[in-house]
């Protein structure tokens, strides 16, 4: 047995083991102590990953790592490290600290960790399930609050048809391959392509691809904002690297592509199209999230390396200025009475220039607006597609971007050139959070300038 | 050498975080003045340096910036762009100048303006598309701002749609980027971003078609061409003066010089294929909006659709495909440059004294500031063409050139030129003439009218010496500018 594969996992799982036994034996007033130290756990695996010798293989080949998902994996654990600094203080101010805030997201990114690994569909099956179980209770985590509780209750059940959906693939893939294992299979019969059917599905509903996204607008509008930051970046980074790897397995099928495409259009233009009525600002970003994994899908539709390593880019940095966007809003939320209707947003520069700036910096970077990263991820799509001869999708990638600038100007607009009415108490930024917001801007900012720090080490 | 022109782009951005970091507002204001000062003199040590018998590009540098996409940071200039480099550099040193006694806000104000500088520098200089696009896009956000922070009523319209417009224009000139950068990787197998590595290509028609549509509608939408130019007159009636003197005189210049650098060398057939549309274009816009502004009672929205007409005149010149045309519509880009922005000044200091842009509420403003008179009637004349100033010889170089392979066209649009001479003198005759206008409750108000002050008059003289100078004596400019032509035109 190849433990060194393993290492950064055991890390992972010794430091919720160790989070866990601390919490049993601690008071309330070392739940502070207790989040710092949670969120040193995912930087002890980050520095773990050094050691692990790849590629190789371990757990009779069902796990395997490569230079590609152990930069994923990176990328998961430095997300879930600032989205936990972040988040005590937010709990603090809602008087909803409970125990479980420290290892849940762990829990969570433990079972990301080994989803991007996977070589085969029962250790994607359980890994996914680790990670999804988590997320329901993480959302639904402020008790008192019947949103947090809806929110929890509705992303369990479909989450759950998504769960069916990846079982009944499994079994349809075993069915027409004879194993469980990923592997080239060339036979189009319509079992193979039922799974394929079923596998994508299930991956795009936790991607909240149009028409499995029904979850998200409430999910991401009720978990506790933090929650919400960690369910709009973690998560999709590690579904990304994995289905980036998935993609060799299944592309040769025609349908493969009319499928991510026709889940990318209804995508993006559905979710940029419905974001334009949005009221609360938080309900917004989710439609955003949904418009871009239609932007996202259009990079696994078919193979090309110029496609897939800006994808991987993109995702990883749409990640970081998402958690920064969310950490903002959990920021502002902290205010008595602060709801996030957009006029609440209302000259907001005007009392908080810093957290404004900020704010639109990352709205900018959501538009693709240079030199902030997201633009290198958006042109590197634009290149891959028109590379692989894919001009209309390419065409309308380029019409849901127009489309998008409108409604995040839209805040932009609110918190610069409009007039505060309400007055809120002022809202201070803790030392987690301040870490949090300020690292996403500096990525969001530095890799667009120098974007082949990470480009280069995407290799595909 | 090199790196002067390097320094030239980004001593402006290094002051922008300086004052956005120091936030006092003397020092925001006398380091945004003194250093584009800095970059004025750069920039004019550069030009008196300019070897314009040398063909192509000068003070280059190139240093691999992401290699794996074959982006590099590649920048130099020819002889437009050393000359659009100048008249830019000497707008911004005006605009700050102008600017110094704003009291809203003055850190961000001059913050914003300093890193707004370095994008429009960098655009005339990049020779790599992916630089040029992320310049091209860097001054959208501090435009945006501008416009919308310290403008006038309206402005958060003016400056949504502002940003809708170009971001739109923007988006279509990525995809034409996009496309021929691929193009390069099929044939080659190398991935570059370089401008020069693109030249050497002769691209299919089909893609030329395709790519010269693309890029062309990024740029028709910021010079802005006709039926695209809808944004312009909102954004400048709302714009601060220093951002109404910097879109018109330097914003303006990016889509023409877009179509001389990229368009015609690139795709040089298809540039031929759309001459008939660009000229069609170019006409109505030239009379089309010469007319509009003849109905206007705002002097502000009068100047900004004077700019649409004599933008259409640098296309005209720049798609006649000679010489002379295209000396003189890049001659066009510098001229206007400089009557748009003593134009906007004027307009901008008549608000500040009067608090109004409208015709009605101004008549007889000449008795009470009679120096703002003279130089707002120069101003003018710069701008409508006057032998002597800029204007004038830019006008005479692409009519001639236009004349010689399409008469018709010419004569059509130099119908145009008349216009403006109607508005312009309508415009002066009914804001500074027309005493009879003036009733007792705007006499008592404006007995004690402050006239132009030392900044303002400064602010003049140096865009207004600059006019004569290229009016008077145009040949060592139209020298350097002769350099980008003949290379353009393939000779």
């Amino acid at each position: 047995m190849n433990w060194n594969v393993l290492i950064p996992e055991l890390v992972l799982s010794l430091g919720i083991l160790l989070v866990f036994v601390l919490d049993l034996f601690s008071d309330k007033k070392h739940y502070r102590a207790l989040s710092i130290l949670s969120a040193l756990v995912p930087i002890a695996s980050l520095i773990s990953l050094l050691f692990v010798q790849y590629p190789a293989k371990a757990l009779f080949d069902l796990f395997e790592v490569n230079a590609l998902n152990l930069l994923g994996k990176a990328v998961l654990y430095m997300l879930t490290s600032l989205v936990l600094f972040s988040m005590h203080d937010y709990y603090k101010k809602k008087d909803s600290v409970y125990t479980e805030l420290s290892y849940l997201p762990l829990l969570s990114t433990l079972g990301l960790s080994i989803l991007v690994s996977s070589k085969n569909l029962l250790l994607l099956f359980v890994s996914l399930e680790l990670a999804s179980i988590g997320m329901y209770v993480m959302v639904s985590l402020l008790r008192g609050d019947v949103l947090s509780k809806e929110a929890g209750y509705k992303y369990l059940i479909i989450g759950s048809v998504g769960t069916s959906m990846l079982a009944l693939g499994s079994v349809f893939y075993y069915a027409s391959t004879g194993t469980l294992f990923f592997r080239e299979y060339r036979d189009e019969n319509s079992l193979f392509m039922l799974s394929m059917l079923l596998l994508l599905s299930a991956l795009a509903l936790k991607a909240s691809a149009v028409p499995y996204h029904f979850w998200t607008p409430d999910a991401y509008e009720g978990a506790p904002t933090p929650i919400t930051g960690y369910l709009s970046s973690v998560p999709k980074v590690a579904l990304y690297f994995l289905l980036v790897q998935l993609l060799g397995y299944f592309y040769h099928l025609k349908q493969w592509l009319v499928l991510v495409a026709l889940l990318s259009l209804l995508s993006m233009f559905y979710a940029n199209f419905v974001a334009y009525a949005q009221r609360s600002v938080k309900r917004l970003l989710a439609y955003s999230t949904i418009a871009h994994a239609g932007y996202f899908l259009l990079g696994i539709s078919t193979v090309d390396p110029y496609l897939q390593k800006a994808l991987l880019f993109y995702v990883s940095l749409y990640a970081f200025a998402s958690l920064g966007a969310f950490t903002l809003l959990s920021v502002l939320e902290k205010k008595p009475g602060f709801s996030h209707h957009m006029l609440d947003y209302r000259g907001l520069f005007k009392e908080h220039p810093v957290l404004a700036s900020l704010l639109a910096l990352f709205l900018f970077a959501f538009i693709g607006i240079p030199p902030m990263a997201l633009f290198v991820g958006k042109l590197g799509l634009f290149m891959g597609l028109v590379n692989t001869l894919l001009l209309p999708l390419a065409l309308a990638f380029v019409v849901a971007s127009i489309i998008s600038a409108g409604y995040y100007l839209r805040v932009i607009v609110s918190m610069f050139l409009e007039e505060g009415e309400k007055r809120f108490p002022p809202t201070k930024v803790s030392g987690g959070e301040a870490l949090t917001l300020l690292l996403c801007s500096l990525f969001v900012v530095l890799l667009g300038i120098f974007p082949h720090l990470l480009y280069d080490l995407i290799r595909i | 050498m090199e790196n002067l022109l390097s320094l030239a782009i980004f001593l402006p951005l290094l002051g922008s975080l300086l004052v956005a970091i120091v936030r006092k507002e003397k020092f925001s204001k006398f380091l945004s003045l003194g250093i584009s000062s800095v970059v004025f003199l750069i920039v004019l040590y550069l030009f008196l340096n300019f070897d314009w018998s040398a063909q192509g590009f000068q003070y280059r540098t190139k240093v691999d910036w992401i290699p794996s996409l074959g982006i590099s940071y590649h920048v130099g200039v020819d002889g437009m762009a050393i000359s659009l480099l100048l008249m830019t550099s000497l707008v911004f040193v005006v605009a700050f100048l102008w600017s110094l006694k704003v009291e809203d806000r003055p850190n961000l104000y001059f913050a914003l303006f300093l890193a707004l500088e370095t994008a429009c520098l960098g655009v005339f200089s990049a020779l790599d598309f992916f630089l040029f696009y992320l310049f091209w896009e860097g001054m959208l956000i501090p435009m945006y701002f501008i416009i919308g922070l310290w403008g006038h009523d309206r402005k958060v319209y003016a400056a949504n749609k502002f940003f809708v417009y170009t971001f739109f224009g923007s988006i279509f000139l990525l995809l034409g980027l996009a496309s021929i950068v691929v193009y390069g990787y099929i044939m080659t197998g190398k991935l570059s971003f370089d401008y020069l590595f693109h030249l050497s290509f002769s691209y299919p028609m089909i893609l030329q078609t395709a790519a010269f549509l693309l890029f062309g509608l990024g740029f028709a939408v910021k010079i802005p061409m006709w039926p695209v130019h809808t944004w312009l007159p909102d954004a400048h009636v709302e714009a601060p003066t220093a951002g109404s003197v910097v879109l018109a005189a330097v914003l303006l210049k990016m889509g023409t010089f877009g179509f001389v650098r990229y368009s015609l060398p690139l795709f040089p057939d298809a540039s031929k294929y759309f001459i008939p549309l660009i000229f069609f274009l170019s006409v109505v816009a030239i009379i089309y909006t010469a007319m509009m502004a003849i109905a206007q009672t705002h002097i502000k929205r009068l100047i900004a659709y004077s700019s649409i007409s004599h933008m259409g005149v640098v296309t005209l010149g720049t798609f006649a495909m000679d010489l002379n045309a295209l000396n003189g519509a890049i001659y066009m880009m510098v001229a206007h440059g400089l009557s748009s922005a003593a134009l906007f000044m004027s307009a901008g200091f008549i608000y500040d004294r009067v608090h109004s842009y409208h015709m009605d509420d101004l008549g007889g403003l000449a008795r009470y500031v009679p120096k703002l008179a003279v130089l707002f009637m120069i101003s003018g004349l710069a701008g409508i063409g006057f032998p002597g100033l800029a204007g004038f010889v830019a006008e005479f170089l692409v009519f001639l050139g236009t004349y010689k392979n399409f008469p018709v066209w010419s004569f059509i649009a130099g119908v145009g030129v008349v216009l403006s001479a109607a508005y312009f003198l309508y415009m002066y005759k009914r804001v500074m003439f027309e005493e009879e206008t003036i009733s007792e409750y705007r006499l008592e108000k404006w007995r004690h009218l402050k006239d132009l002050e030392a900044h303002h008059i400064l602010s003049f003289i140096l865009i207004i010496a600059s006019a004569f100078l290229l009016g008077l004596y145009p040949y060592p400019f139209i020298k350097v500018i002769e350099q980008t032509s003949r290379y353009v035109l393939g000779g």
